[in-house]
């Protein structure tokens, strides 16, 4: 628990541009489309012709996607001669996912706490 | 035990006090208790508090203890309801920090002398995102998912 406070306090130290690059994260996955691309790179790098084909919509509108999820950290891009291929980067959700985890760890502390004091007085 | 959820955009978690509404609310609101309670022994404490408690009214909490610099910073806000002993709610900041304010509200039901408190904090993702999204549940649950599968 105190280790759990330890590193919430640090968490809070975030700047203003993690917090940026947090919304851009919660954006890119917001977007059905988006999620269905991150699905399809969850099975391995593509090319982005080939998640092109999974869509209707035109190409420029999936490399706009891939673009956006790109800006938000959670695809990775490198040229293979004339094509670009595509793979997925977790580590910003496991982020995410580890800064709600320690916020519900924080406050899971302070009503510990507050029962242990009222309850027994310490 | 608590109990903790993730509701719209906020943070949610119960626990059950053997101990009146109205001592419960004392606790979160007056200071000398709040420096006794709201600390990790040893670890983190909060050396001084005030709480002006009305709404509009200002509160602070002097924390030391924490990593980096480790010298004691400020956590303050503004109290918007204040309804005692079941309601309190009131803005959340962290000096030096470039951070959005969040908002933190305490509701207390009490029973036989048993008071359920719910402390909910909300506001943690920008206005913007709340507006974007319908709330996080759903959002969240997908990023827990993603990072189990991306942990095989």
């Amino acid at each position: 628990m105190e280790t759990v406070r330890l590193r919430l306090v640090r968490n809070h130290m975030v700047s203003m541009r993690q917090h940026r690059q947090r919304d851009a994260v919660f954006r890119a996955v917001a977007d059905p489309t988006r999620r269905q691309i991150l699905g399809i790179l969850r099975g391995g790098r593509q090319t982005v012709g080939v998640i092109a084909r999974n869509f209707r919509m035109s190409r420029p509108a999936i490399s706009k996607h891939i673009h956006q999820l790109h800006k938000a950290g959670l695809v990775e891009t490198h040229s293979e001669g004339t094509t670009t291929v595509c793979s997925l980067n977790a580590k910003p959700l496991r982020e995410i996912n580890s800064w709600l985890q320690d916020y519900e760890a924080f406050w899971s502390a302070s009503l510990d706490s507050l029962k242990r004091y009222l309850e027994e007085g310490r | 035990m608590t109990t903790a959820t993730i509701a719209g955009d906020a943070l949610v978690q119960e626990i059950t006090i053997v101990a009146p509404a109205e001592r419960v609310f004392a606790a979160l609101t007056r200071p000398e208790e709040l420096v006794r309670w709201w600390a990790v022994e040893g670890k983190v404490r909060t050396l001084a508090a005030e709480c002006d408690v009305r709404p509009g009214g200002a509160w602070w909490m002097v924390v030391e203890g924490s990593c980096g610099s480790g010298g004691p910073h400020k956590v303050y806000g503004a109290y918007r309801k204040v309804e005692p002993p079941w309601l309190l709610e009131f803005t959340w900041n962290r000096e030096g920090e470039d951070y959005p304010e969040s908002v933190v509200r305490w509701d207390l039901e009490e029973k036989d002398g048993i008071t359920r408190a719910r402390v909910t904090h909300s506001g943690l993702v920008s206005e913007d995102m709340r507006q974007r999204n319908n709330g996080w549940s759903m959002i969240v649950q997908l990023l827990e998912a993603w990072v189990e599968g991306s942990r095989r």
